[in-house]
């Protein structure tokens, strides 16, 4: 969790463009009275714009008190949302009505939060669409408020240091690669046995240890049997830079993530080799991510 | 996406059903001056929107909403005739906004809308401003802010807190309101444009005398004036005769004033007699120049003169409410006849009846003294079984004989005419004079009210010994009528059964409930505050304040720039206070504890973010070896302070002093 500092560079208060309509009825409510000297109206005109006054400081103290904090940012693939969970922290002694939360950096990503009481916060979540794979800052948020008449808005602005990473997005023609790349000067070897890796059940043989004993399936009515696991010891599946012949880089990547996708889902170990980086191959989510991360990062 | 960010940009229902009730209540003034047609098709616009809101349908195509426009203006042409004016120009926007009520769509129509409302509004006041339409365009007013705050508080909100918050904004708005009305300078813009509502005959009085025109006022209760005695000299009821127009032109039952009268020459005046009666008189609208005052005026308000006949006639015709102050006389004993003066005001119409003609001479035959020609007359009327009737039937205007010898029935101008016209064939100068006869007294206000229904007609006649006197021979038919006004007279009649008036009875009785009447009463001296207070408060009126607060004789400018640096000055000052109010740090505890961070900072231990305060006193020990006993004792205290159910006081005070004594022992 990272809290947004508060940066004080422009005055906050700006017209919307229903000002110029209330300026235009202002106006033409003046003419009106002015020119019939109609007390009434003038009357109407003068309680038009002290509403529209004392509004002002309604509007401008809306935001005070008000604190951002970005929360941690999943990662996502290029081409999908991300999500970003913001919470609104009202620390003043007045109930705050109608924010709205954006990201100016981010595209037109905006959420509305209707009401914060004193001493509450509100979570929102902002999505916007990740289109470059990488890591980026999500920069500004900014809060509006035109509450309560809508003739002025307030804005602050508030940098967020919180990082975001984005994965190159999977895709591809080539398939993957079905024999195992080398690692150097050894072949590779699978051996059955005892082992990390899952690779399939086998029917129970008396005597054998049951800690391998696939007991899901016993308590569905089947037979007893042996899970199998694989280790791999030197013939491993490197998903190699190099070896993917396309000539742009974002298609290179774009076609490692989902071989890296695929090979986890075959649950068939994998490394990863880029000429910057090295992951020895393993299996498992944090694997995964530990390689999508590398990916997104390179450059 | 698209689609979801046009449905964010759609009115919410909330807001939209605010905004209809605003729009409703813009509609009584409308209903009041504007073709009935008009409101009615705004009424049926709204009613089919909320019908077409759910179903989503609404006005999409240009050529429908083309041809509706063109609809619009035609029908107004054809039924104004012309659309300029205020009736037509009013009318059109209406209509207009019909037909943006059937398309509007967007959150950018729906502040247009409320725009509209505020237009609505103006218009509604250039159409009628009295209180009770005033109210419900106060109302009209409020329910714009409503709307909006509605809208931008967002859909989730209940119903109460964007009512109660647009009373707040409005409870702070109204020093600034009565700031401005009171001090921003009422400049006259030069380019006027007159578009004063044309009003129908109701408002009546006229400078034309036929039989009926006074009866048919008889049951307006339309008020005509307000008067206030300032000086607490107040005539009796029967004495209160409000002078409006004289009449010179006699043709039998009709007459008529002069079209463009002269002014009254100050020369022919003399002293006047008896004790000046001061009135502020506050007279509704009517469009004509009539301005009324008690029996005899003898000074002229500004911007009216006198007329031959002691009558006040405005210089512009009224408009809006006028008040004004005039000083009357109960005699003026300089009334002499000039020789040229003479022949008009014996002048009677060829057409009159030798019957009628026989009737006068028989009387100035039998006396030769000009008042006792009158009182034979007067006893003429009381004694011929002539009858009060504020029905008398129809008559033309050479009906005099049907009046004097057959009918004998009705009202004060068929005995004022009659009457004036007999004098003048029996050789005496005589004229009728119109206006109002009496009034109630409104004790909460301490003003009379004359309402239409006073209306009343009289005559004088020219003594060679006194000038002109008044003779009123209402007051020998129907003596109650005089003196205790028409409504009781009304109400008599009623009683006695010789009025078929039921529908009023329910009303009479309600009106007999003292709650009702000191409720009424209210209103009224409500409404006459209104007038004089707010409704009269001009450019004239302002120098006149100007002066009395000793700000006279500066320039509009000066009162610009005045009252909008004092609103400014009152604006930030409640910015501040609002700031001060709502100012984070409920929590004393942690500011204290961020102020002893703060320190620590400067003495080269800066806590980090994510530090635990017991984290952070054992690395700010490690660095601060000095002050190891303290810091340690205010992280101590601060732990049990910030995760203590409810903070003791005293420890938090203890708290505090710790911190303070921080830096200064170091």
């Amino acid at each position: 969790m990272r809290q947004a500092a508060p940066s004080k560079s422009r005055f906050p208060l700006s017209p919307t463009t229903s000002f110029a309509g209330l300026l235009f009825v202002l106006v033409a409510i003046w003419y009106a009275a002015s020119s019939q000297n109609n007390a009434a109206s003038y009357l109407l005109l003068f309680a038009l714009a002290s509403v529209f006054l004392v509004s002002i400081p309604w509007t401008f103290s809306n935001l005070g008190g008000l604190q951002i904090t970005v929360e941690s940012v999943k990662p996502t693939f290029a081409g999908q949302e991300i999500s970003l969970p913001v919470e609104v922290t009202n620390g003043s002694r007045a109930t705050r009505y109608g924010l709205a939360l954006a990201l100016p950096d981010l595209g037109d990503a905006h959420e509305r939060i209707d009401e914060i009481p004193a001493g509450k916060a509100a979570r929102t979540v902002l999505r916007f669409p990740a289109a470059i794979r990488g890591e980026h800052e999500v920069g500004r948020l900014q809060l509006t408020s035109a509450y309560p008449l809508g003739f002025l808005r307030v804005m602050k602005q508030l940098p967020s240091p919180q990082r975001y990473v984005v994965y190159p997005k999977p895709a591809g023609e080539q398939r993957l690669p079905t024999e195992t790349a080398r690692s150097g000067q050894s072949s590779s070897r699978r051996e059955l046995g005892e082992g990390d890796d899952f690779a399939g059940v086998r029917a129970y043989v008396r005597g054998e240890s049951q800690r391998h004993i696939d007991w899901k399936a016993v308590a569905r009515g089947q037979a007893l049997m042996t899970k199998q696991f694989t280790a791999e010891s030197d013939g491993l599946l490197y998903l190699d830079f190099a070896a993917v012949r396309l000539d742009d880089l974002e298609a290179r990547l774009s076609q490692l993530a989902l071989w890296v996708i695929e090979a986890e889902r075959a649950r068939r170990p994998y490394g990863l080799r880029l000429p910057t980086i090295e992951i020895p191959p393993s299996l498992g989510e944090p694997h995964l991510h530990r390689c999508l991360h590398a990916l997104a990062l390179f450059k | 996406m698209k689609t979801l960010r046009k449905k964010d940009t759609r009115i919410p229902r909330r807001p939209l059903l605010w905004l209809a009730a605003a729009l409703l209540f813009t509609l009584p003034p409308m209903f009041e001056t504007l073709l009935s047609w008009v409101p009615m098709l705004f009424l049926v616009a709204l009613a089919a929107k909320f019908w077409m809101e759910p179903k989503g349908y609404r006005l999409r195509s240009l050529i429908w909403k083309l041809i509706l426009v063109a609809l619009i203006l035609f029908l107004l042409f054809f039924s104004y005739g012309s659309l300029r004016g205020m009736e037509p120009g009013v009318s059109l926007i209406v209509l207009l906004t019909s037909v943006k009520i059937l398309e509007a769509h967007t959150a950018r129509e729906f502040h247009i809308m409320i725009m509209v409302a505020w237009v609505l509004c103006l218009c509604g006041f250039f159409l009628s401003q009295n209180l009770a339409i005033a109210l419900c365009l106060l109302i009209a007013f409020i329910l714009p802010l409503v709307a909006l705050i509605q809208f931008h508080c967002g859909l989730s909100s209940a119903f109460w807190p964007p009512v109660r918050s647009a009373g707040k904004l409005l409870t702070q708005a109204t020093p600034l309101i009565i700031l401005l009305f009171l001090f921003f300078p009422r400049i006259s813009t030069g380019l006027r444009f007159q578009i004063a509502p044309q009003r129908g005959a109701s408002a009546g009085f006229s400078d034309r005398l036929s039989p009926g025109s006074v009866a048919f006022l008889a049951n307006s209760s339309e008020i005509a004036f307000r008067v206030e005695f300032p000086d607490g000299k107040i005539p009796t009821l029967g004495a209160m005769y409000w002078r409006g127009v004289v009449m010179w032109h006699g043709e039998g039952l009709e007459w008529e004033a002069e079209k463009s009268p002269a002014v009254l020459s100050r020369a022919s005046q003399g002293p006047p007699g008896g004790e000046a009666i001061r009135q502020w008189i506050t007279i509704e609208p009517h469009d004509a120049r009539w301005m009324f005052a008690l029996d005899w005026p003898v000074n002229s308000p500004s911007g009216a003169k006198l007329a031959p006949g002691n009558y006040l006639l405005s210089d512009q015709p009224i408009h809006k409410p006028r008040r004004y102050e005039v000083v009357s006389y109960r005699e003026i004993p300089d009334n002499r006849l000039h020789s040229g003066e003479r022949e008009p005001v014996l002048q009677v119409p060829a057409s009159i009846s030798p019957a009628a003609r026989a009737l006068a001479q028989s009387w100035a035959t039998e006396k030769a003294q000009p008042r006792a020609i009158v009182n034979k007359a007067l006893e003429f009327f009381r004694t011929q079984g002539f009858r009060y009737s504020f029905s008398p039937g129809e008559y033309g205007k050479n009906d005099l004989d049907e009046f004097l010898f057959h009918r004998r029935l009705g009202f004060c101008e068929h005995y004022a005419a009659s009457f004036a016209t007999l004098m003048r064939l029996a050789g005496i100068p005589a004229r009728v004079v119109t206006g109002y006869l009496g009034g109630e007294y409104n004790e909460i206000g301490q003003f009379f009210l004359v309402r239409q229904a006073d209306a009343h007609a009289w005559c004088e006649v020219w003594f060679p010994d006194s000038g002109w006197e008044r003779v009123d021979p209402t007051a020998v038919v129907a003596p109650d009528r005089v003196n205790l006004g028409l409504n009781f007279f009304l109400e008599r009649r009623a009683a006695a059964g010789q009025l078929d008036n039921t529908q009023s009875v329910f009303a009479r009785q309600l009106a007999r409930w003292p709650i009702f009447g000191r409720a009424r009463l209210g209103w009224q001296t409500l409404s006459y505050a209104w007038d004089t207070r707010v409704l009269s408060f001009d450019g004239d009126e302002q120098a006149s304040f100007f002066a009395s607060v000793g700000m006279a004789g500066h320039g509009p400018i000066f009162f610009i720039v005045g009252s909008l640096s004092f609103a400014t000055a009152l604006l930030a000052l409640y910015a501040g206070w609002t700031h001060l109010r709502t100012r984070p740090g409920g929590n004393r505890v942690k500011i204290v504890y961020e102020t002893f961070c703060r320190k620590a900072a400067r003495l080269g231990a800066p806590r980090n973010p994510a530090e635990g305060p017991l984290d952070f006193s054992v690395r700010a020990t490690r660095l601060l070896p000095n002050e190891s006993e303290r810091i340690r004792r205010i992280a101590n205290t601060y732990i049990a302070l910030r995760y203590a159910p409810a903070p003791d006081p005293m420890m938090l005070e203890q708290f505090a002093k710790e911190v303070n004594a921080f830096v200064r022992a170091s």
